[in-house]
């Protein structure tokens, strides 16, 4: 049995867009999958189906075969950890509080944060290499420290599946490196499932198990890195007229770069 | 290593504490306002037989400052759940308009004679209170969130709005005059009486404990709707509760005293600025500090311009706006 299965899901907004159309997909325990595509592809929409943001209009989602409408929804939130692309606390707050508040689907109704609570939130804020900025406040850290302060919170929950959308965007390549490659340790130590959207395609590739390309709101491919990383593949589905490099040693798997040939000025 | 870190207080321990200290506040505060006033009584006069002193202290200025304290209370605490419900720094019921449809609400009740039956003012408040922030919402609410300019704007216009259904409501009524419509948008809490009191703690107690329910989820609410969903919190029913708490004291508040500006809004950024914390350490804070700084403006109100009275409103106003303005600056 699959960790998560989505069946014919249908989804779409009221203005038409970014919808998601009759996708299917499952995804297995101990897996790190990329989700690519063009703006407007629907990967956003489909984690937020997933992560109970949003129901889907037609079609199901089963998380361990058992369809998630009917799962309550604290219990689903303790087994599912959701990054939002924007993620901003309008008001200042402690990072360690930020993070412990991932705890709240653990916590009945007038009941505080432990001491145990706090304990795991420094604990998943150590596995962030961010336990140094457990006292200081949110908005006077980096994004770079920000994300990680994020991914904490969402580590502290312990979910079984992780979404993230989009958690490398604002990163520089050093802060990208530590954080996928920290994603890739948290997989492969916990067997935990990790699906993530990204538009740079080349570090999903170096990562990711499984690439997902989607587009207008169905999924057209669904293969490894080494069958992504295609010329053809990025012209089909992102028109984008690209270069394949190899380098040795790469198990296969081609770096995609502009082709820069067919776009120069005369 | 060789480092060490200072052990941060848990919330809940900050909390109890943070309280403590404000309750402590807020007693010596209230015990030293009776006895400012337009006549001069002493701590000695509560003990002397003198039947007068008593009268005055336990009929007019107990009721009086009971009255500041749950109105600034009230206030303050709608502050923190506005502000925390729509993620909207300067979200205060002055500022929305949700005072200001209570005021209609009530002028239009009193101007139409129905004073008289009970608990029917503050049901006009009610509901003029709701309908405001129904209106508020509607109109600055866009993709999902609500933009702090728009919201700004439709409180604005909304507070316009009302002052001239005030105004019209008055002048349609025989024999009243602009004092009483200065009463209302001013705010005042002279002429208080313990049936007020009464009315008002019920309000204050039925819409702090719905507030106090919905707590852990409304703070959820920090890192936005889509994170708070993701997270089980029941989004509809919390904020439809916090919505009706807030609205319910609102309006009883406004029925009582009028619109007193700027409270909701100054109270819950001091305690910010002093314990940044979530909702759930916010709200109680908040409703001592507010009812600390309602006590000390209206005892202000008595006695700058004594023997005279200045509308409270105008002395919260005094404070709140340089800070209002402080704030919009750096949002």
């Amino acid at each position: 049995m699959s960790l998560i299965e989505l069946d014919a899901v249908d989804f779409h907004y009221r203005d038409g867009v970014s919808a998601v159309r009759g996708l299917s997909s499952r995804f297995d325990e101990g897996e790190l999958v990329a989700i690519i595509g063009p703006n407007g592809a629907g990967k956003s929409t489909l984690l937020k189906l997933i992560a109970r943001v949003i129901a889907p209009q037609g079609g199901e989602i089963r998380f361990r075969g058992i369809r998630i409408g009917e799962i309550a929804p604290r219990a689903y939130a303790r087994e599912v950890g959701y990054l939002p692309q924007e993620q901003e606390s309008v008001f200042p707050m402690r990072a360690l509080e930020v993070v412990a508040s991932g705890r709240a689907p653990f916590l009945r109704r007038f009941q505080w944060e432990s001491e145990g609570d706090y304990e795991l939130a420094r604990r998943a804020l150590a596995d962030c290499d961010a336990l140094h900025l457990a006292d200081r406040y949110l908005d006077e850290m980096s994004g770079g420290e920000r994300k990680r302060i994020f991914l904490a919170r969402v580590l502290c929950g312990d979910p079984k599946l992780i979404l993230l959308d989009e958690p490398l965007t604002a990163l520089d390549v050093s802060h990208t490196q530590t954080f996928i490659s920290l994603i890739r340790r948290i997989v492969d130590q916990t067997g935990k499932a990790v699906l993530f959207v990204s538009h740079d395609l080349n570090w999903s590739a170096a990562y990711a198990d499984r690439m997902m390309v989607m587009n207008a709101g169905s999924v057209v491919l669904d293969a490894g890195p080494a069958e992504v990383m295609q010329p053809e593949v990025m012209k089909r589905h992102f028109g984008f007229d690209a270069l394949a490099v190899r380098s040795d040693g790469e198990g296969g798997v081609a770096w995609i770069v502009p082709d820069a040939g067919r776009h120069k000025p005369r | 290593m060789g480092s060490w870190t200072i052990r941060p207080v848990s919330l809940s321990r900050e909390t109890v504490i943070g309280a403590l200290v404000l309750g402590g506040i807020l007693l010596g505060v209230m015990i030293l306002s009776m006895f400012f006033g337009a006549v001069d009584l002493g701590p000695r006069a509560v003990w002397s037989g003198d039947h007068v002193a008593r009268t005055i202290l336990l009929q007019i200025r107990l009721p009086r400052v009971l009255l500041a304290a749950l109105v600034g209370a009230i206030l303050a605490g709608a502050g923190a759940t506005f502000q925390t419900m729509l993620r909207n720094p300067l979200a205060d019921p002055f500022i929305l308009g949700v005072s200001g449809g209570a005021a209609c609400g009530a002028a239009i009740a009193s101007a139409f004679r129905l004073a008289r039956y009970p608990g029917v003012v503050p049901a006009f408040a009610f509901a003029g209170a709701c309908l405001a922030i129904a209106v508020v919402l509607a109109l600055s609410r866009r993709h999902g969130t609500s933009d702090p300019v728009r919201l700004l704007l439709a409180g604005l216009v909304l507070n316009a709005f009302f002052s001239a259904l005030i105004l019209l409501a008055l002048a349609l009524t025989a024999g009243s005059d602009l004092t009483s419509a200065l009463r209302w948008m001013m705010g005042s809490l002279a002429g208080a009486v313990w049936t007020d009191v009464r009315l008002l703690s019920i309000a204050f107690v039925v819409s702090f404990a719905l507030l106090v329910t919905v707590a852990g989820d409304l703070r959820m609410l920090d890192f936005g709707e889509d994170d708070a969903r993701s997270r089980g919190v029941p989004l509809e029913r919390v904020r439809l509760t916090a919505f009706l708490a807030a609205s319910l004291a609102t309006g009883a508040a406004v029925a009582v005293s009028g619109i007193i500006g700027f409270v909701g809004l100054l109270v819950p950024h001091a305690i910010r600025l002093v314990l940044p914390r979530d909702y759930r350490l916010l709200l109680p804070l908040s409703v001592l500090g507010g009812a600390t700084l309602l006590v000390a403006s209206d005892t202000l109100a008595r006695v700058m311009v004594a023997p005279a009275e200045l509308p409270i409103g105008a002395v919260t106003a005094f404070l709140g706006v340089p800070f209002f303005l402080i704030l919009l600056r750096r949002s």
